[in-house]
């Protein structure tokens, strides 16, 4: 597979890694298929550094004001890629059919990156999902490794096992979830994007001051996709996005095994501002703590929020009389 | 089943005189018109609503609100490829949850890309008027809503020339026509009166007037009093007002997927809901020599903010000066009056030093 090409450079030659994959967004929820995909084809790839404050301060410069936290954040690791690498991916999530489609910052992402660093002269690269368009996610794999100079076959057998790979992931982190919601103590399930929960930067520290003050936390997306989205589709028909659906399925699922559930977003996510509040409003008996992020640093709000709700839930457990 | 339903579908501009004629025409049913909406209306949505929501979820749950007080049984809301498709299902909640007793149609939920599913929905709102009728109703309706567009198209790049001041009084006019219309022959009458009348009226224009394209997200662009009446305001400081967004234009005579063939060079791949269009319509402008470009969006509209790289580098290659406006619920007048009067000044400025 040695040799190969993508817009007229001979990768060999090149002493610069061939992909850059920014590490946020998406990338905490299919990035292990792109990873796996780009090594089955054997193209080295280069990931930005984990989140940080210079980060997500470089990506507010860069980003429209009104952005959310989360596109900010991802225009900081863009700028982290920036001349470090051949070709910075960034997929393009639009849809998996009419009624199965991805918030429409994902979909503009690919795009807007290439306005936003036009000067900059750095090439970028997509894999275009777009069912409605003609483009599964199948195709658009195979059309992304063709791109790369691989042939149709290579891809769509790459494809396949980094397809297992995501699915496998997802299954494990379900398991080891059983498990851990099997354990006697105080359970608090904890909702909200996989780039903000798994990020270093923005949901690290919440989840260190829930495990600190002994409570369990059961993550709302750790459930295989299919189970989730099934048991969203009976509670809330219209939501169409899939990676919400996910979200709302892990809380379905997930809450009887939790004494209180903390629905984390970014500021201001468009999807969760509006799931978010269906759930607020169907669920009654139930301790929920909203917590939105935002620009602002600074983790002695939202610790003294994340504590007085723990109060509240040992209180109505009677721990606390 | 009820004899006659009272059907409410929110305010949104004008278009809600389509609405009526369908429902009055084409079903066995009332149609209940919300109020005018006013500050009333942004304040009940706004309160009843999720903080960071966009503006049009408030304004449209606003309108819903004072449509129920109105009367209204029944309310109708829309899909759409953006949020909106989501509104309906968390609108219905709130409604629910505040006490009203209502039927609810959300179209989104029969919006599944199955023809046959939305057929379904017709059956849902109309279950004993003949297709035939219904059919016959759509079509009239779209028509309307074509000559209310052309009309309103007219209206903006000329009222700030009228030296008799009659135009509003004709577009007002048009519009009551339009309300009042009961079969297709009305709605291109009043077309031909308003047109006649437009034409009669000799425009003090000057042969190089000064041109500002709009552009923005589906519903604050379209409907004057969410946009604060900026085209109107506009108009009145001597500026020929260009909107290609409207429902005419972007919904019935369709052409979307060749706009991003134009626009190529800026975005490969649609970035959301209005954004194609938005971006085609600012390259249009731009090509076609106007003085500058407005930019009219919610708080919170999702593509409408990712396409702001697209167009600052959109201004940049082709210099034309463009201004970003974005509304919330609680907009002033004064502070829109200032930026636009700032615009406006600049871009004159410009037109004398570059003619």
């Amino acid at each position: 597979m040695g040799q190969w090409e993508i817009g007229g450079i001979r990768m060999n030659e090149s002493r610069m890694p061939a992909i850059g994959i920014p590490r946020a967004m998406l990338y905490y929820r299919y990035g292990a298929l792109w990873e796996h995909f780009l090594q089955a084809l054997g193209v080295s790839v280069q990931l930005s550094p984990p989140s940080s404050r210079g980060i997500l301060e470089t990506g507010t410069r860069l980003a429209p004001d009104e952005s959310c936290l989360s596109l900010k954040m991802f225009m900081g690791h863009v700028d982290m890629l920036i001349g470090r690498c051949e070709r910075i991916l960034i997929p393009r999530y639009s849809n998996y059919g009419y009624t199965e489609l991805f918030c429409t910052r994902y979909e503009g992402l690919y795009d807007q990156a290439r306005n936003i660093f036009r000067s900059s002269g750095q090439r970028f690269i997509t894999c275009n999902i777009d069912a409605q368009n003609d483009s599964p996610e199948a195709k658009a794999f195979e059309l992304f490794g063709v791109e790369l100079g691989f042939s149709a076959r290579e891809s769509r057998r790459a494809w396949q096992e980094a397809s297992k790979v995501l699915k496998q992931k997802q299954k494990a982190e379900e398991q080891a979830q059983k498990e851990l919601a099997a354990k006697p103590g105080m359970k608090v399930l904890i909702a909200g994007h996989s780039y903000i929960l798994s990020d270093p930067y923005l949901g690290k520290p919440i989840l260190d001051c829930l495990a600190s003050s002994g409570a369990i936390t059961l993550r709302a997306d750790a459930l295989e996709s299919e189970t989730a989205r099934k048991a969203c589709a009976k509670f809330s028909p219209t939501c169409r996005w899939i990676v919400s659906e996910e979200i709302v399925g892990g809380v379905l699922h997930w809450k009887e095994k939790a004494d209180g559930i903390v629905l984390v977003s970014a500021f201001p996510c468009g999807p969760d501002s509006m799931t978010n509040e269906l759930l607020i409003r169907r669920f009654k008996g139930i301790p929920i703590l909203p917590l939105v992020l935002d620009t602002q640093s600074g983790m002695a709000g939202v610790e003294t929020r994340i504590e007085s709700f723990l109060d509240i839930i040992r209180f109505q457990k009677g721990e606390m009389v | 089943m009820k004899q006659h339903r009272k059907v409410a579908l929110p305010r949104y501009g004008e278009y809600n005189c389509a609405l009526k004629y369908i429902v009055e025409q084409g079903f066995e049913a009332q149609c209940i018109l919300p109020p005018p909406l006013s500050r009333r209306t942004e304040d009940l949505g706004a309160r009843n609503s999720p903080d960071l929501v966009c503006t049009p979820f408030k304004t449209t749950l606003g309108s819903m609100i004072e449509a129920l007080e109105a009367g209204a049984d029944t309310i109708l809301m829309v899909p759409g490829a953006c949020r909106l498709n989501y509104f309906g299902e968390l609108q219905e909640q709130i409604l629910r949850d505040m006490g009203f007793t209502f039927e609810f149609i959300n179209l989104s939920l029969y919006n599944t890309g199955n023809a046959k599913d939305l057929l379904k929905a017709l059956r849902v709102v109309n279950p004993r008027r003949s297709m035939v009728k219904t059919a016959r109703a759509l079509y009239e309706a779209a028509k309307m809503i074509e000559h209310l567009d052309d009309i309103t198209t007219l209206y903006y790049e000329n009222c700030g020339f009228d030296p008799t001041k009659t135009y509003p009084k004709v577009y007002k006019q048009f519009i009551a026509d339009m309300y009042a219309a009961q079969n297709l022959n009305e709605i291109h009458e009043a077309f031909r009166v308003a047109s006649r009348a437009f034409e009669e009226i000799t425009l003090n224009k000057p042969s190089d007037p000064i041109r500002i394209g709009i552009i923005g997200d589906y519903y604050t662009v379209m409907d004057p009093f969410s946009n604060l009446e900026l085209e109107q305001k506009l108009a009145d400081m001597g500026v020929e007002v260009h909107r290609l967004m409207n429902l005419a234009n972007d919904m019935l005579r369709g052409g979307g997927k060749n706009k991003q063939a134009k626009i190529r060079e800026f975005a490969e791949y649609s970035m959301g809901a209005s954004s194609t269009a938005d971006i085609w319509q600012a390259q249009n402008f731009a090509e076609r020599g106007f003085d500058g470009i407005v930019q009219v969006k919610s708080a919170g509209c999702m593509p409408e903010t990712d396409i702001m790289p697209v167009l600052a580098n959109l201004s940049r290659d082709y210099k034309i000066p463009v201004l970003y406006l974005t509304y919330d619920s609680q907009s002033s007048d004064v502070g829109l009056m200032t930026r636009l009067e700032a615009f406006y000044d600049m871009v004159e400025m410009r037109k004398k030093v570059n003619p």
